[in-house]
């Protein structure tokens, strides 16, 4: 970072806007304006306006969307549920990762083999994975159950995705599954940064493999970490196509989380500025996640 | 060079810029154009998009001067994009699902009269034309119907020793234990209360037991009536007693309940006119089937339930004429039997086709149950939305508490707009 930061304050400072980037940079900003800004602003107007299920609009209606949303019954149980379900997630990943990253770091034969096939549940569509672990879970079916039953360590098949407990477990197992790879490259990515010359001089010192861990690798980690939660923070908070494809949110409303609820709101209740004023709320959380990071992240830079 | 590059940028810029300009005007050109967005209804594998093209062909032979356009959906994501049409400004002319009343309600339809010729309108069913009514006007046309029946795995009803079907409650559930008791690992009763068709499946048992979703008689949703209750209730003890498929609440109709049957793991199922097409195309074809009555309660009239489809036209582009030459096309007698052959196999919604269709053994058992068909309040405009919300919810009322998740519902029903 400090190297960077150097590059700049070499070059003489620009005094005026140099109309000469636009082209470059304007498509950037088109894309910005067009893909970003245009649909929140749209989103947060259909928040405050009265659409029926045809698509008709029928005006503003001030704050009526967010007045049903908040008697909604389900709203409660599933910010709950999604405040679990992100936390957990994230948390079980990168202590998944830390571990997983570090065996990679070290050398041994077949590793490029193995960094690899870690690849292989990152690169593959969310909704393939989630198809075949719906599959492997199926409750009639599923190899799961198969392999259970053969061991004998059930008398009957069970069905994994039954019951709202279970299957949200899976689901949080499933996220987890398909986040570890992209946490595990990027807290790999940051090992490569410590030094060969400071884990030497602590080994001189006699510090344990243990020590060096905690008071030089992790510390140094910190930037890597930071940067593979919030994004994964997000990732996880948005998203939809594990829920959908595994449970539908369901049984009920049993395993939804905001995202998968703002979408039943508009194509199963049919109420398009409910659905909005949810998804309003949701870009808001997200909003502060995104600051309270940036902040977290700003303060470890400068310590 | 780098001016070059430069160049080449602002002529990026420009043809990004370009590019949405050709997508956002083209349009009209000479003639009208029609678009039509209409359901797949085949249930096999096949679609009826070559059906529909085959339309669009010849009835621009025979009218140059129009163009329709027909784009084909699936049932799962039909509603979806013709809202998302709509509120992007492109209203189709005619649609092709399974409601009318929202868009009747919002102002957006042309009545039936205006669709069709009169001498196409005098020969669609009346009874079907009554169920496509908002505040008294008639504003789609039914396209097609279908009935359900009882069906029945006739070789699992033999090996649990079974030879009368029953016809009550209390006769049902003691055929059921009988099965459970007999026949190890098959499911009596497959119950799909997943949110595929689970207003269907309830319709149907609370129909049995003198329920139903909407009184017209006092214009309210009446989703917690005591009757209704009382037959979650009774659902629930089939569950429990295993005599059901375990989690009903997740159970889809297609991929739970019909699988389930086409594996020969469930003896009894509520089943749509083309679940024996169905069964063949998936791997049930050796399944030995019989359709019956449905069940009811002590005191009351088994039902069947109607479901009945719709063409609407949108007065949004002001094609009206043009409209109504391609409804009448569509109703032809030789092409609206096209048309039930490429959606397979289901009842007609004219009398004319309906005539023949009183013969076909594949259809009259199900035209025979129809006077005893109950319909979903189709023509009230938030059914859609409570369709949804009754979708998600009322599975659990059969595996969870069925007063308070039925309230649940009827408050949810009485909020909808």
């Amino acid at each position: 970072m400090s190297v960077a930061t150097t590059a700049v304050a070499t070059k003489p400072l620009r005094k005026r806007f140099n109309a000469g980037a636009l082209p470059w940079i304007g498509p950037a900003i088109a894309v910005i304006v067009l893909m970003v800004l245009y649909p929140a602003y749209t989103m947060i107007k259909t928040s405050f306006m009265n659409i029926d299920e045809t698509g008709t609009s029928h005006g503003f209606t001030g704050l009526s969307n967010y007045r049903t949303l908040f008697h909604n019954p389900n709203l409660v149980p599933v910010l709950e549920r999604t405040l679990i379900w992100t936390v957990s997630v994230v948390f079980f990943t990168v202590i998944i990762s830390l571990p997983v990253a570090q065996v990679l770091h070290a050398k041994f034969a077949g590793r490029r083999l193995v960094r690899y096939a870690l690849i292989v549940p990152w690169a593959a569509s969310v909704v393939m994975t989630s198809t075949s672990w719906l599959w492997i879970l199926n409750g009639y079916y599923g190899v799961l159950n198969r392999i259970m039953l053969s061991l004998g360590l059930i008398k009957d098949q069970v069905q994994f995705l039954g019951s709202p407990t279970q299957s949200f477990a899976w689901l949080i197992l499933v996220a987890v599954f398909v986040s570890v790879p992209f946490t595990t490259y990027v807290i790999l990515a940051g090992l490569t940064t410590v030094g060969e010359d400071i884990m030497e001089a602590s080994t001189v010192d006699g510090a344990s493999g243990w020590q060096r861990y905690k008071h030089i690798t992790f510390p140094l980690l910190r930037p890597a970490l930071l940067i593979s939660m919030v994004i994964n923070l997000i990732n996880v908070f948005n998203s939809f196509p594990i829920i959908w494809v595994m449970t539908t949110g369901g049984p009920g409303y049993s395993t939804d989380t905001t995202t998968t609820l703002a979408y039943k709101i508009t194509f199963r209740s049919a109420d398009i500025g409910q659905s909005a004023s949810m998804a309003t709320i949701n870009f808001a959380i997200i909003l502060v996640f995104i600051a309270l990071f940036l902040k977290v992240s700003r303060w470890k830079e400068n310590d | 060079m780098k001016k070059f590059t430069r160049v080449s940028a602002i002529a990026a810029s420009l043809a990004l810029g370009t590019s949405m300009a050709i997508g956002v005007t083209a349009s009209h050109a000479a003639g009208t154009t029609l678009t039509m967005i209409a359901a797949d209804y085949p249930g096999d594998g096949s679609t009826q998009q070559a059906q529909w093209t085959d339309f669009a062909t010849r009835f621009h032979a025979d009218n140059p001067d129009i163009t329709v356009n027909v784009t084909v959906k699936s049932w799962n994501d039909i509603d979806q994009y013709v809202a998302t049409q709509i509120a992007a400004g492109k209203t189709p002319d005619v649609v092709n699902k399974g409601d009318y009343s929202a868009p009747a309600a919002a102002g957006l339809l042309y009545p039936a009269s205006q669709m069709v010729s009169a001498s196409t309108l005098a020969d669609i069913l009346p009874t079907f034309l009554n169920n496509s009514k908002y505040n008294g006007t008639v504003y789609a046309l039914p396209d097609l119907a279908s009935a359900r029946a009882l069906f029945y795995n006739k070789d699992l009803l033999t090996k649990a020793g079974i030879t009368t079907l029953p016809t009550t409650w209390a006769q049902l559930t003691t055929v059921l234990g009988t099965i459970h008791r007999k026949l190890p690992g098959v499911y009596g009763y497959a119950l799909p209360l997943g949110p595929e068709e689970a207003q269907a499946e309830f319709n149907i048992w609370a129909g049995g037991n003198g329920g139903q979703y909407y009184d017209y008689a006092t214009s309210k949703w009446v989703l917690n009536s005591a009757a209704n209750v009382a037959t979650a209730t009774y659902l629930k003890s089939l569950v429990s007693k295993g005599y059901t498929e375990p989690n009903p609440d997740k159970c889809d109709r297609t991929a739970c309940a019909q699988a389930l049957f086409a594996a020969g793991k469930a003896v009894f199922i509520n089943g749509s006119v083309f679940l024996g097409s169905w069964l063949k195309a998936n791997g049930g074809a050796k399944i030995n089937f019989g359709t019956g009555s449905f069940v009811s309660n002590t005191g009351h009239k088994a039902v069947t339930l109607g479901v009945q489809d719709y063409f609407t036209a949108y007065k949004a582009n002001g094609n009206q004429a043009a409209i109504q030459k391609w409804m009448d096309f569509i109703f032809q007698p030789a092409n609206y039997a096209k048309f039930l052959v490429a959606a397979g196999g289901f009842i007609p919604a004219t009398k004319s086709a309906g005539a023949k269709a009183a013969s076909d053994p594949a259809l009259a058992p199900f035209i025979k149950l129809l006077p005893n068909a109950v319909f979903y309040p189709g023509d009230i405009a938030s059914w859609n939305a409570v369709k949804g919300q009754i979708q998600q919810g009322i599975g659990q009322a059969v595996t969870g508490n069925p007063n308070s998740v039925l309230n649940s519902l009827q408050t949810q029903a009485a909020a909808a707009k």
